[in-house]
């Protein structure tokens, strides 16, 4: 679906780069394009749209090289949604959205009769005359999702399409992302800096920061590996003995106050209780932590490896002199997390192979 | 909510769509039927018009009825003649038009920048040269297709009341035509380019009005500094007055040939180039 070599972008030939010297590739789904704020994440949809001209480095999407003449033919078939208010805000919902169809190459009748169609889809159907100057934010991103679909994209891509959303709203439009790769079987890339929209959407994961991927690969891989991340408590304080002996359970990645974080060595949690029952300790608490993907996040913008998840952190390049490096907390400041130790590979536990770009079977709602 | 979950039907046709500038353009249309501005203006060019055909027919009454003979003289005094007579048929070319373009072609650039929806237009099969071309082929059909009627209507007049004898010469689509076409190139060019500089529609018509009588003042300060009657071409007001001069031969037109020339060219080069620099891609997306 989309491949790009050594990718290089700038706002300028002075400039620094923006993108700097990008390998991947991305097969047909949903790809969650995951980074904190500047990363590079919407100039990369920009570079990979056409809007912006490689420096460097090759690419293609839908099979048509970057840059190539043919580019503008390209994006007929593809959707865009601005991660911007990017609406006219004196027109109906219906008159622009038709108005982009026309743009993408339908027939004037063809788009108005799309118009209706898409709007109805994304759920605006009865407020489709109205200025969208009068929407509300959930209206106006779906206004946004409506013009990227009108003319039936075969690859949309989505910037940060839940901003200011609520948490209603964001789990419409969230389900609207699903809906338009499961029912039309458009491929999408979903660029946000929300862990959590990524995380239920995607089925592959690129991990962008300072223009650089820290790492790719799929959520399917990830998930495996968080189903058994779980955290355990003890009625009793652990002595020596049961401590070492947690190790039997798979590997103890943090140890404080009597609360052990554990990689289970498999899924499964009566494993646990049956480990308990022979050591004669007694399980008080036993909490699975799917929400370590947020670790896996600040691992990979750390560059440090994450064990077992196919995720491939790419190596750190070293820091330019006029760029000191930060420290790691400063990165998690006022996140209430705090990146655990980089910890070196047990020969034991080698790292499986990265399953990135997964394989046609697999599927994000499967692994749901 | 619907009773049951909406899908989307198969992909339509991509093929049968119309050029990218002529779906601008269209838009554009739409949006400036929707601001109403049409009934001022309408109504102020109508009575312009009104006014042109009365008098020449007061002037077929003049040549034609020996009644108003004794007229004569005082209406050759009054009235423009000969080539003057023609090329007085644009005079609503002056003020009002400008304002009119104004108005209308300050806001065309300077609205898709305050909506921001200029990057999602080259997000889509729009390259920049099809969006420059919508916007000043806009700008420019709008002067165009006010003048027509200014044209069209007191030749086919004078026609009808009084043959190939009459006040208007039977040539004179033939000779301001052209003169019109430049006018509004000239027109639509420094609008789009001024809108380009703006960053919302009424600043845009704000640089419209600036440039033109800017430009004015310079070119007049120049022509009575220097005493480089030449310098009046850098004067838009004063070019769009010269087109339909020298196209109908007039004595002493505002400009000579090669001024009117230089001057349209600079002025379109000029303005069509930054509004090119001003929209292209990368400006959009920053």
């Amino acid at each position: 679906m989309i491949a790009f070599e050594n990718l290089d972008v700038r706002y300028g030939a002075a400039a620094p780069p923006a993108l700097k010297g990008l390998t991947l590739s991305l097969d047909r789904g949903i790809v969650g394009l995951l980074g904190p704020n500047g990363a590079g994440k919407s100039t990369l949809l920009k570079a990979l749209l056409g809007l912006l001209r490689p420096f460097a480095g090759t690419g293609t999407v839908l099979g048509i090289p970057l840059g190539a003449p043919e580019a503008a033919r390209l994006r007929s078939r593809i959707g865009y949604m601005p991660e911007y208010d990017a609406l006219i805000e004196d027109a109906s919902a219906y008159e622009q959205v038709a108005f982009w169809g026309e743009l993408s190459g339908l027939a004037p009748e063809a788009a108005r009769d799309r118009a209706h169609e898409v709007l109805y889809f994304v759920g605006l159907d009865e407020s489709r005359y109205r200025p969208v100057s009068g929407y509300s934010t959930g209206m106006r991103q779906r206004v946004k999702l409506a013009q990227a679909l009108v003319h039936s994209p075969e690859l949309v891509f989505l910037d940060e399409p839940t901003n200011g959303l609520d948490p209603d709203g964001r789990r419409r439009m969230l389900d609207l992302v699903l809906r338009v790769h499961a029912e039309l079987g458009t491929g999408v890339v979903l660029a946000s800096h929300l862990l959590g929209d990524v995380e239920r959407v995607a089925d592959q994961l690129v991990i962008l920061d300072q223009g650089e991927i820290k790492a790719a690969g799929s959520m399917a891989g990830l998930r495996r590996v968080l189903a058994k991340r779980v955290e355990l408590r003890f009625l009793e304080p652990l002595d020596a003995a049961q401590e070492a002996g947690l190790a039997d359970l798979g590997a103890v990645l943090e140890a404080r106050n009597g609360l052990y974080d554990l990689e289970l060595a498999e899924a499964d949690p009566v494993a646990v209780f049956r480990w308990a029952q022979a050591r004669g300790a007694t399980v008080v608490q036993l909490t699975p932590r799917h929400d370590r993907l947020d670790e896996v996040l600040l691992r990979a913008l750390h560059g440090t490896p994450v064990r077992g998840t196919g995720l491939r952190p790419t190596p750190p390049e070293p820091p330019r002199p006029d760029q000191a490096e930060p420290a790691p907390e400063d990165a998690v400041r006022g996140t209430g997390l705090r990146p655990t130790p980089p910890e070196p590979p047990r020969p034991d536990q080698a790292e499986p192979a990265p399953d990135f770009l997964p394989s046609a079977g697999t599927s994000a709602r499967e692994e749901r | 909510m619907p009773i049951y979950e909406p899908t989307l039907p198969p992909a339509p046709d991509l093929t049968q769509g119309q050029p990218p500038s002529l779906v601008l353009m269209r838009f554009d249309l739409t949006r400036l039927w929707r601001q109403k501005i049409g009934r001022f203006f309408g109504f102020a060019f109508l009575i312009m018009l009104l006014v042109k055909l009365a008098i020449i027919y007061v002037k077929y009454l003049l040549g034609s009825n020996p009644a108003f003979e004794p007229m004569q003289d005082f209406a050759k005094a009054v009235l423009p003649q000969g080539p003057a007579f023609q090329a007085g048929l644009l005079d609503p070319a002056g003020y009002l038009l400008w304002f009119l373009v104004a108005l209308v072609g300050g806001g065309l650039v300077a609205r898709d920048t305050l909506y921001r929806v200029r990057p999602l237009m080259y997000a889509h099969p729009v390259r920049p040269r099809d969006y420059l071309l919508a916007k000043v082929g806009f700008a420019s059909a709008l002067p165009f297709v006010v003048l027509l009627p200014f044209v069209f209507l007191p030749w086919a007049l004078s026609l009808m009341v009084a043959g190939l004898q009459g006040p208007v010469w039977p040539t004179v689509p033939l000779r301001l035509l052209p003169a019109i076409a430049l006018m509004s190139l000239l027109m639509g060019t420094l609008a789009v380019g001024a809108s380009a500089l703006a960053a919302t529609p009424r600043a845009g018509v704000g640089w419209v009005l600036g440039l033109v009588l800017g430009t004015s003042t310079l070119a007049s300060l120049v022509h009575g500094l220097a005493g480089f009657a030449g310098a009046e071409a850098l004067n838009p007001i004063v070019l769009a007055q010269a087109w339909p001069q020298l196209f109908v031969g007039q004595e002493a037109p505002l400009l000579g040939w090669l001024s009117a020339l230089l001057g349209t060219a600079f002025h379109v080069v000029l303005w069509t180039y930054l509004a090119a620099r001003r929209t292209r891609p990368s400006e959009a997306v920053i």
